[in-house]
């Protein structure tokens, strides 16, 4: 299975993809930093399943996964933000996002969001 | 005296741990307050207290309520929490509230709930705790800045910088979180600490 995980922070990609490949060892894993090179990698690599952050430079995350979606509607987002507002949540999910969840994810947290996909 | 540095991969690290602490608490303020916020990017940097100063000598408003709080621990410094003068009548308009005491009581509270569960949360994902003094709030003029207490205490001070805007409300107000070498250097410590587990 492709991963995509999208955030502007090393230490958060670094850290969601740890948690991910305590349960997915296999995983396949891309990274971008901005919503500009999730769009391009989806293009490209056509990840199954994306972390996408939403407060990021050039391209947030809001404007990134709409797009996302019209490169490949078969992909999964999960949105992985500090923003907990219920607004910012209903916005994502109206988007088309699968879930949101709170960062940082963690080994335990990763497990659930595994579970639910 | 030199100035101490963070690398850039200490200055992510901080960056998206202040970005949990700060989501979480605009998340409590905005139910405080009814109202949606925009998240921005926290700006890190450390700087001497004149370059700050200077900073906030270069503003387009003029007159703030500036209010600030400390806190205590392994970790240390102070938060100022700056809301200029329209966007405090326009927080006393959205409140309904009547008079200048209940603005202030209100800043103060904003500043109380915003300020400690940003730095509670700041300070957990550094794996310690801090304890709070009261906050206090004063009217200020930037001109008057350099003579508050606050900027006093501090030669250089690591400056976390982020911005609380309510959009819909027209409601902006800024946030800083200001320690001394001590801090900064417990700081690198424990950001070196997190990074070297991830690696």
């Amino acid at each position: 299975m492709k991963y995509l995980v999208v955030d502007d922070s090393k230490l958060a990609r670094l850290s969601l993809i740890k948690s991910l490949k305590t349960h997915r060892d296999d995983a396949e894993v891309f990274q971008a930093v901005n919503g500009e090179e999730a769009v391009k990698i989806v293009k490209t690599e056509k990840p199954d399943i994306a972390f996408l952050d939403l407060t990021m430079p050039v391209m947030d995350g809001y404007t990134a996964l709409p797009l996302m979606l019209e490169e490949n509607p078969k992909l999964k987002v999960i949105v992985v933000s500090a923003d907990i507002q219920e607004q910012a949540k209903t916005k994502v999910i109206n988007l088309g996002a699968q879930l949101h969840v709170q960062k940082p994810i963690n080994v335990e947290k990763m497990q659930e969001i595994l579970e639910i996909l | 005296m030199q100035t101490l540095q963070l690398t850039e991969d200490e200055k992510d690290a901080l960056q998206e741990l202040m970005n949990v602490a700060y989501g979480n608490a605009t998340a409590v303020v905005a139910e405080m307050l009814d109202a949606f916020a925009t998240l921005s990017i926290p700006k890190i940097k450390i700087i001497k207290t004149t370059e700050l100063l200077n900073h906030f000598q270069e503003r387009e408003k003029t007159s703030y309520f500036f209010s600030s709080q400390s806190f205590m621990g392994e970790f240390s410094g102070e938060t100022a929490f700056f809301i200029d003068q329209e966007s405090a009548k326009n927080l006393s308009l959205h409140l309904e509230l009547e008079d200048e005491d209940d603005l202030d009581d209100a800043i103060l509270e904003l500043t109380n709930v915003l300020t400690s569960s940003l730095t509670t949360k700041l300070a957990g994902e550094m794996g310690t705790q801090v304890s709070f003094a009261p906050p206090s709030i004063t009217m200020l003029p930037l001109e008057e800045i350099q003579e508050s207490d606050t900027f006093k205490k501090y030669s250089q001070v690591i400056v976390i910088e982020t911005e609380l805007k309510f959009e819909d409300q027209k409601i902006n107000a800024e946030i800083y979180i200001l320690t001394k070498d001590g801090s900064i250097q417990w700081l690198k410590k424990q950001l070196n600490m997190i990074l070297e587990a991830l690696m």
